[in-house]
């Protein structure tokens, strides 16, 4: 027999009987809160009218209706599902003031995510929620409530009277960081819905608000308590044991929590997809085994800073299990790694695509003989100040690993120009980072080039070459850059910083602005091309045939333009669009306007957050070492600068981390002050190291 | 029979509200979900057996929607599309759809209705932007002239409506 789907006509009179699709009846599956206040107001719809006639009447009343007005036929569900094509506010506004059919299938949608960008907006909204008789009941159509726009101006005050508001789905309070436990335990307090909590850079917020979350907000599914410094085991537990369908953990430079909470998550919440530990130092090998084995879908694991994990963490995997959800695996600075941890890890994650084992000092090519086995799965790969690995590692990566898109090796001091020239050979790089390999030459400049010309003439198209970071790469000279850039049409960063034969007022000219903090002395050595500025370059030098020879006066400076674009990282792969708005950066912006969006940089930044910790938390005294000024090294000896640091997991972070840093961090030595392409101005600490006390 | 049909594309026969019997290659009329849906339940050999009755749509409607079936035969299944998306781009409507749409108010509405009846999800995502683009840039009287629309709010009643929405503006 035919299943009737949606028999919204029924079958005997398609015409008159479409009456049955009543506005009405939409309306009240759908919007049943309207009715909460409104009620007196909005019942008094012309149809009603017709109630007391004979059925007959009204039907031809409706007919003619339908033949006046067309539209009036459709039933609430196509109104709405044609307001919601309507991306302005405004139109939404119009069509609220038609007539009050349209103003009750509308009114949901322009209330669903209300304007809070500016504070005439906000106070608007906060009126008409609060107003007595309103003409619909507002406080209950806000879904998504997001102030990260006004952020610091944002105060318990401006929140108190949306505390009313108790359907709100996603909360974004991102850097808000006036506001308090006073009126976020009260924004929460009976919040059934909320899904997606962001208060990330509330730093005054306690257990309290976490609290308030476990007790109310059973469906929450996302949680960024990033630089919440106060929070503690006690109530993050009790989120793990309330809310156990959380799926993306921020806890980011929550620098109290200890492998209790870890835990009870990993034992509870067994739907975590994302969860990222970022500084969270007193983490230790427990915590992470448990959020693996206990995780089955768990694809993102972000452990940054987290010094304490050993290879233990992963050599206590069951033997032969494997976890094949795992995509993202960052260990930036688990300083304590060795080759045996990655092997585990590797055999144990096969479908790995994103590894990060910046400042994993004590690796080897050993690691790397491991890391090969993941083929054609690694996408993106970090081994900066992996400074033991040499070329033989690198060429058995290039030939295992020939999907690279992400690589980079800043301050791997043994790497030569045979590194790079296997480097060439990766057909989908198009991002590499060779920071301080200070051996490098123009050949290694002439290998990347020739590479694109050899693709182009197997009708693989150009270089897909889009950044390339150069800095302190000492020998490096006009040619040779260009014979690079004119082989690599979409490039759009290029750092130079500190390569001698850059710093030239005709060529400085297209160079990027220096962050306003810089002093002086930073500046003359700045030298980052990016968005316009490499094709500006790329004309210039092209025009100039006059090209000086390159001469060695370096002065040790030691910055890094390095960055973490976090093109690869799968940060936009965000699944069930559950990702938090407040840390989101658009990633398809050019860098240039990504360095807006990071606000007003300040010295120490993501990777900032950590050392602050552990300066107020003597157990790690060898990161202590990097809030110690130091004087430059003497000029002309570049070769002693050796290491340099990247922030390899600060992308997400990164805006939510400067603040915090901004306000409470020891001010650095200028000289330690590093450019991120993400707009945040990154604390290197090992180049303090390697300026005073080398480690290695 | 069974070796003239298989030279033959596959068809059915749909029964409109109007009792007319209307010729279809199943694969056309598979845009719709309900017919799919239908005649999977049904098996193969029920659509030979007779036409299947669609009564919530006439023949004149169901033409209407076949044309569009037509064209968009060999377009890809309808990815989970995010309305999110779909929001930001209410002009964005191809060339031949535009064209399409270019019908009375009635006709409109009815393929609308019929789209969401015979589940076809890109034919409705065309009328609702169709509309949609129709409300865009219009002021409330505007909206009312253009779709005729009685307005039943009191002066009062509007003007609330104004203030309680004031911050709605123009991104």
């Amino acid at each position: 027999m035919l299943r009737s789907r949606r028999p919204h006509r029924s079958s005997s009179d398609s015409n008159s009987s479409s009456t049955s699709t009543s506005p009405e009846r939409g309306i009240d599956d759908d919007n049943d809160s309207f009715t909460l206040q409104a009620n007196d107001s909005t019942s008094s719809v012309a149809l009603s009218i017709s109630q007391d006639l004979s059925d007959l009447e009204m039907e031809r009343q409706m007919a003619e209706r339908y033949r006046l007005s067309p539209v009036s036929r459709l039933p609430a569900e196509l109104m709405i599902a044609i307001f919601s094509k309507l991306a302005s506010a405004g139109d939404l506004k119009s069509c609220m003031l038609v007539s009050k059919d349209w103003a009750r299938n509308s009114v949901a949608l322009l209330w669903h995510r209300p304007q809070t960008n500016k504070w005439q907006s906000v106070n608007t909204v906060a009126k008409s929620v609060n107003t007595t008789n309103s003409y619909f009941d507002y406080a209950n159509l806000i879904r998504r409530l997001n102030l990260s726009t006004l952020a610091h101006e944002v105060t318990d005050g401006t929140l108190w009277p949306l505390s009313s508001c108790k359907r709100i789905e996603r909360l974004t309070l991102t850097q808000c960081s006036s506001v308090t436990d006073q009126s976020l335990v009260r924004m929460i307090d009976g919040n059934r819905s909320l899904l997606a909590l962001d208060v990330t850079g509330l730093y005054q917020i306690t257990d309290r608000t976490m609290s308030t979350v476990a007790a109310n907000c059973i469906r929450l599914q996302g949680l960024n308590v990033t630089n919440c410094k106060k929070l503690t085991d006690a109530s993050l537990q009790e989120v793990a044991r309330n809310c156990r369908h959380v799926k993306r953990l921020k806890f980011n430079g929550c620098s109290q929590l200890t492998d209790k909470s870890i835990l009870t998550f990993a034992e509870n919440c067994h739907q975590i997809l994302e969860i990222d530990l970022h500084g969270c130092n007193l983490l230790e090998d427990d915590s992470v085994t448990a959020l693996i084995t206990e995780g089955p879908h768990l694809r993102e694991l972000r452990l940054a800073h987290c010094s304490r994990i050993t290879d233990l963490a992963f050599l206590r995997l069951p033997i032969e299990a494997t976890y094949e959800s795992l995509r993202i695996l960052d260990l930036t600075d688990c300083g304590e790694l060795q080759d045996a941890g990655v092997a585990r890890i590797i055999a144990a994650a096969p479908r790995l695509r994103n590894l990060v084992v910046n400042k994993c000092r004590h690796l080897t090519d050993r690691a790397i003989n491991s890391i090969i086995k993941l083929g054609k799965n690694l996408h993106y790969i970090h081994l900066g100040h992996c400074a033991r690995i040499t070329d033989a590692g690198v060429q058995q990566l290039v030939k295992h690993c020939n999907r690279i898109r992400y690589i980079d090796f800043a301050c791997c001091t043994n790497l030569t120009d045979n590194s790079v020239q296997r480097l060439a050979d990766l057909p989908k790089l198009k991002r590499i980072g060779l920071v301080k390999c200070h051996n490098i030459t123009d050949r290694s400049l002439q290998a990347l080039a020739m590479r694109s010309r050899e693709s182009q003439r197997a009708v693989v198209g150009p270089s897909s070459l889009e950044r390339v970071h150069l800095s302190y790469c000492l020998n490096l000279t006009l040619a040779g850059i260009m014979s690079l850039l004119n082989s690599c049409p979409r490039l759009t960063h290029l750092s130079l910083t500190g390569v001698q034969a850059f710093l030239r007022e005709d060529l400085i000219v297209f160079c990027r602005e220096a962050p306003p903090e810089f002093n002086d002395h930073q500046r003359d050595v700045f030298c980052v091309f990016s968005g316009h500025g490499v094709a500006r370059l790329r004309n210039y030098l092209n025009a100039d045939i006059n090209i000086p020879g390159t001469g060695f006066d370096t002065d040790g400076t030691m910055y890094d333009d390095n960055i973490d674009d976090g093109e690869d990282d799968g940060i936009g792969d965000d699944e069930d669009g559950l990702g938090f708005v407040g840390m989101g950066l658009d990633l398809n912006a050019p860098p240039d306007i990504v360095v807006n969006i990071g606000g007003t940089p300040s010295p120490p930044s993501a990777d900032s957050n950590t050392p602050n910790d552990q300066q107020q938390t003597p157990t790690q005294p060898v990161q202590n070492i990097v809030w110690h000024p130091a004087p430059p090294p003497p000029t002309g000896s570049w070769n002693g600068m050796g290491l340099n640091t990247f922030n390899s997991s600060g992308s997400s972070a990164g805006p939510a981390a400067i603040v915090q840093g901004a306000s409470s961090a020891p001010p650095p030595h200028p000289a330690q002050q590093v450019i991120d392409m993400m707009g945040a101005v990154d604390m290197h600490d090992e180049e303090m190291d390697d300026a005073g006390s080398p480690r290695l | 029979m069974a070796a003239a049909d298989s030279t033959e594309k596959p068809f059915v026969l749909i029964e409109t509200s109007d009792g007319i019997e209307i010729r279809v290659d199943r694969e056309v009329a598979e845009r719709s979900v309900l017919i799919k849906n239908l005649l999977e339940d049904l098996g193969p050999e029920a659509a030979e057996q007779g036409a299947i009755p669609i009564p919530n749509v006439n023949e004149a409607v169901m033409r209407k929607v076949l044309e569009w079936c037509e064209q968009h035969k060999k377009d890809p299944p309808a990815a989970a599309d995010d309305d999110a998306d779909n929001r930001k781009k209410t002009t964005d409507i191809d060339e031949w759809d535009q064209k399409f749409m270019q019908v009375d108010q009635e006709m409109l509405f009815e393929i609308i209705l019929a789209a969401n009846y015979l589940d076809i999800k890109a034919l409705l995502d065309v009328g609702c932007k169709t509309v949609a683009n129709m409300i865009k840039g219009k002021s409330p009287d505007e909206i009312r002239k253009t779709f005729n629309i009685q307005n039943d709010f009191t002066p009062e009643e509007e003007d609330q409506i104004r203030r309680e929405n004031e911050w709605a503006e123009d991104r």
